[in-house]
């Protein structure tokens, strides 16, 4: 009999905790972070993991999002990828199915992106993805706010025509991302009547004779660049030459150094980067890189009252954060750290204008069309799950900053380029 | 009322206009002046143009400095605007001398005393891509007279590729007065460039032959130009003129790309030997497998990269969570680059001074048992990564090149760049010392006492267990240097050691363990192996074009031919140590047995 009443009141006991639970968990929601915090890409990801962080506490500060006439608080979930691209399906299984998040933010490399991708779609989750990508994707559970290669490569390469540049040298790390974009790049540089044999780094073809591979290549963690800046050095002799590099990560250092020591300058042939942002730069040469190109949506140096709030909040948050192991000296913003910042701020808009969490819903809002003044300017939620958004062109300074040289206003985001340049 | 408007309009149009080229009685400093204050960029661009063939070497100044954002305006309390040039450093308020645009005199207030400025407070003087095309275009003419040969090859390359007729007098000029080898070819080349535009086909001709004549690299792209040009025309002269000028080209740029090869061949061999030498001490003559003979290396170069901020201006550290701040010396100039020949022996001494530790601590108890030692100091190089990730952070550190070690000279177009220079005298040089320690000296006649025979050489009163940690402390020392050498060429972060073990391991088996001429051997070997496929492959690839399988796998490795030439390497080492299991020289003694 005491059993029988014990039971029952553990019993009652656990559904008043489940209703007390629940009536808590109603005020937040989940959202996921998913991005390496160790291994090779840490550098890079941390940098993202802490923007984020910010975001929600900015969030959180200003009353939260408003559903249904409640406001939720934003409880992050973070977890790490590790620079291990197999986990990284895992870790989104863990939040999609586990923690049921109902965003989530992250991933910086192609291959992670691919790899969480049928997670993702299995689940219908959602996932923003902040880092510039090559494109030939759309998938109905990623919003884009990554500059697909229409906002930043091409832009990139008009800059160049534009100054009068005639002969191109593609070079890039070997993977999907470089040797993507350099063939859409290939094949835009040819519609803009650039002939073939202006084009350097060698061509990849098969049996039928179709180009399938352009520019030149190395491996992660390339060290020996002697023979490649040679080539480039005589590609550069007739004037009107530039480099075009996806080279990524630390193999910018030992190129860099070999160009500058072969006496190339931004003067004779510049090199436009697409990988540099203003966080790499904090382990580069500055001094080495001063006046060479790089091609963005946002700046750092991007002068409006937005941005600079936007700096200057983020470090004051950096300088009270209290994230173990966070690094608050000589921290930088960067353009994917914005587009992170951005995605958060257009997730909450389409949750608010669509009334409920729900990915279905989210999604529907999100193609409606929504917009948000960011640091760098206004930003528009496109029905392709990509953003327009303000391209910027800029010069390297010693200080490891970027001067703005140009900006396109409004570019739309097309993830379907190959093939479309005739 | 709108009429009128226009009127006024019109009239402030042809002002302008009649204003920018209204110009002739000008000093080019007024020029320039007037240039800045324009409203728009398009007619500073044509006020800039109008300077070309004028502007002094003290315009050119100014020039520089409207690119490097050091001019401003500076507007009077009754709202005149004078262009400035702010000079000098800034003194507590942040304030700089000014002199003005107009006349080089320094700006004064009313009553004449001279003004310092704050550039907060002041409107900056802009530019963009178009005019900063035309500043160069202005400055490439004054560089024509500039002291030194080259920036002078610079401007005149630049005036030759723009081929612009106008410019040809000024080149004409120079080539009378010129001494210098190179920029009389450049000025050579330059003046053919110039008249291959030529409507007259005598003069291009003549254009063609000149070009033969200085073959040079940079000339290929008008000259394929021309060549296309004259075919199209079926003009026979031209075509076998513009042929034979390519043809030149083609073989001297035959001849720049095998010295070319030569030299980077023995540059990335010395880099392979440097990085080896030390494995060749500890593994070749100790038979100790060193797995943490990469961070020996990551120690040097963090080493440099530590002695470079104590020369500039210190370093703050957290070791494990303790703050750590070292003193910089603030120095500059040739004190500053000096950084390096300082850093050298001390990376030396740090690295020595580590391996002598790990040598006490773990190796000496595993000389009879190599497999153990393999683990053990796998294990020492994991935590010695550990160690410089928490000391220095797990991003890489910058490490700047010093001034002698960034530049290039440049031989009949080949480049021999500073720092590969130095790095082939040094190996040099480390090879020559370390040869002179083994046989010269009394601690080297121990050191291969020893390691021919511990048991042998202790019964004859060697201290066996000194010499061992000498050897060991020598082995990683060279290791410390090499990654002082490496800091200047490549990335410093906790796992530098990573990517040159594997390497290290390479030379030293390849050359046979316990021979270090074996070691230099296969170290330049190796090296120039690898450059020379990578150099090559393409023309290997189309030679093989028509060849069924192979032709298509040729061509498509060509374009990776930084991944080809390592896999080829590689592939050409597993053969040959078929071969020759025990490298290109044997050593029989009995302790390696």
């Amino acid at each position: 009999m005491i059993t029988k009443f014990g039971k029952l009141l553990g019993v009652g006991a656990l559904a008043l905790g489940a209703l007390l639970g629940t009536a808590r968990a109603a005020d937040t929601v989940k959202v996921g972070v998913l991005h390496s915090l160790s291994g090779t890409m840490a550098i890079s990801e941390t940098s993202l993991r802490d923007v984020l962080l910010f975001t929600f506490d900015e969030i959180n500060a200003a009353g939260g999002i408003k559903v249904g006439g409640k406001s939720y608080k934003i409880e992050p979930v973070v977890v790490d990828g590790a620079s291990n691209w197999p986990l990284f399906a895992e870790k989104a299984k863990q939040l999609l199915e586990q923690d049921k998040v109902a965003v989530t933010f992250g991933c910086w490399t192609s291959v992670s992106r691919k790899s969480v991708l049928p997670v993702f779609e299995k689940n219908n989750g959602l996932l923003f993805y902040p880092v510039q990508y090559e494109g030939e994707e759309e998938s109905q559970n990623v919003a884009y706010t990554a500059e697909a290669v229409n906002q930043q490569a091409t832009p990139a390469v008009d800059y160049l025509l534009e100054q009068g540049y005639t002969k191109f040298y593609l070079l890039g790390s070997d993977y999907v991302y470089p040797q993507t974009t350099n063939l859409v790049l290939l094949e835009y540089l040819l519609s803009k009547g650039v002939p073939i044999e202006n084009i350097g780094g060698g061509f990849r073809k098969d049996e039928s004779g179709k180009i399938i591979s352009a520019g030149k290549y190395t491996p992660f963690g390339h060290t020996d660049y002697q023979q490649i800046v040679a080539e480039i050095k005589q590609f550069a002799a007739g004037g009107g030459a530039a480099v075009i590099s996806t080279l990524n990560g630390d193999t910018n250092v030992p190129f860099f150094k070999e160009y500058a020591a072969s006496g190339l300058t931004a003067d004779t042939c510049p090199v436009v980067s697409f990988s540099i942002s203003e966080d790499e730069f904090r382990g580069l040469p500055a001094d080495q890189l001063v006046g060479q190109l790089g091609c963005w949506t946002y700046f750092q140096s991007i002068n409006t009252p937005a941005n600079k709030k936007f700096v200057s909040d983020f470090k004051a948050w950096l300088a009270k954060s209290t994230v173990p192991g966070i690094v608050k000296e000589g921290r930088v913003t960067c353009s994917p750290m914005v587009l992170s910042y951005n995605g958060v701020y257009l997730w909450k808009a389409a949750v608010e204008k669509a009334g409920t969490f729900d990915v279905d819903a989210v999604r529907e809002a999100w193609k409606s069309g929504i917009s948000f003044d960011g640091p760098a300017g206004k930003v528009t939620t496109q029905p392709n799950m990509h953003l327009t958004k303000n391209v910027y062109i800029g010069e390297t300074k010693s200080d490891g900053q970027f001067k703005i040289l140009q900006s396109f206003d409004n570019v739309y985001g097309e993830p379907w380029l190959k093939g479309k340049f005739k | 009322m709108k009429f009128l408007l226009r009127l006024f309009c019109a009239l402030a149009c042809s002002l302008t206009l009649s204003h920018a080229f209204a110009a002739e009685d000008e000093t080019p400093r007024q020029t320039l002046a007037r240039a800045i204050l324009a409203e728009n960029a398009a007619t500073k661009r044509t006020i800039l143009g109008s300077l070309v063939g004028r502007a002094d070497e003290e315009v050119g100044e100014l020039l520089v400095a409207w690119r490097q954002d050091a001019l401003f305006i500076y507007t009077t309390p009754d709202n005149t605007r004078i262009p400035v040039r702010l000079i000098g450093p800034a003194d507590a308020a942040g304030t700089h001398a000014a002199v003005r645009v107009i006349d080089g005199e320094p700006l004064t207030d009313a009553a004449g005393a001279p003004l310092r400025l704050d550039k907060g407070d002041l409107e900056s003087v802009d530019h963009n891509a178009n005019l900063r095309r035309a500043m160069k275009a202005v400055l490439d003419l004054i560089d024509l007279g500039a002291a030194l040969p080259a920036k002078r090859i610079q401007a005149i390359k630049t005036i030759g590729q723009s081929q612009d007729a106008e410019k040809l007098p000024a080149i004409q000029a120079r080539l009378e007065i010129e001494t210098d080898k190179n920029a009389i070819v450049a000025l050579r080349e330059a003046r053919a460039l110039i008249m291959l535009k030529s409507a007259k086909d005598e003069d291009r001709l003549e254009a063609l032959r000149e070009l033969k004549e200085v073959h040079t690299l940079s000339s290929t792209d008008f000259i394929k130009g021309a060549l296309s040009d004259a075919q199209r025309r079926n003009h026979t002269q031209l075509t076998n003129a513009a042929r034979a000028a390519l043809n030149a080209v083609d073989l001297h740029r035959a001849k720049v790309d095998f010295f070319g090869t030569l030299f980077r061949s023995l540059s990335l061999g010395s880099i392979l030997l440097i990085v080896a030498l030390g494995l060749a001490i500890t593994f070749g003559l100790m038979g100790v497998i060193n797995m943490a003979h990469g961070e020996m290396i990551a120690i040097g170069a963090y080493t440099t990269y530590v002695v470079q901020n104590i020369f500039g201006s210190g370093l703050a550290l957290s070791p494990f969570g303790i703050s750590l701040s070292l003193p910089g010396i603030n120095s500059s100039g040739w004190v500053y680059q000096s950084y390096f020949i300082v850093a050298l022996p001390l990376s030396f001494l740090c690295a020595a001074f580590v391996g002598i530790l790990l040598e006490r601590s773990v190796i000496q108890f595993l000389y009879r048992r190599p497999l153990e030692s393999l683990l053990a100091t796998w294990g020492v190089s994991l935590i010695l990564q550990q160690i410089l990730r928490l000391t220095f952070g797990a991003n890489n550190v910058q490490v700047s090149s010093p001034i002698y070690l960034s530049g290039n000279w440049t031989v009949n177009d080949i480049l021999f760049g500073w720092n590969r220079v130095f790095v082939i005298c040094f190996a040099g040089l480390i090879v020559f010392g370390v040869y002179l320690v083994l046989t010269r000296t009394s601690l080297g006649l121990l050191i291969r006492a020893v390691m021919q025979n511990r048991g042998m050489a202790a019964c004859m009163g060697v201290r066996t267990t000194r010499v061992n940690m000498l050897t060991f402390g020598l082995g990683s020392g060279l290791a410390g240097l090499a990654g002082a050498f490496l800091s200047q060429i490549g990335n410093v972060g906790p796992s530098l050691g990573q990517s040159y073990i594997v390497d290290s391991f390479m030379v030293v088996v390849v050359g046979g363990v316990g021979n270090l001429v074996g070691t230099v051997i296969s170290g330049l070997g190796i090296g120039s192996l690898d450059q020379f496929i990578q150099q090559y492959s393409p023309a290997l690839a189309s030679a093989f074009a028509t060849v069924p399988f192979v032709g298509g796998f040729l061509q498509n490795l060509a374009q990776d031919s930084a991944v080809f030439g390592k896999i080829l390497v590689l592939c050409g080492i597993i053969l040959f140590l078929q071969w020759r299991p025990a490298g290109l020289f044997v050593t029989r003694t009995r302790s390696l047995d």
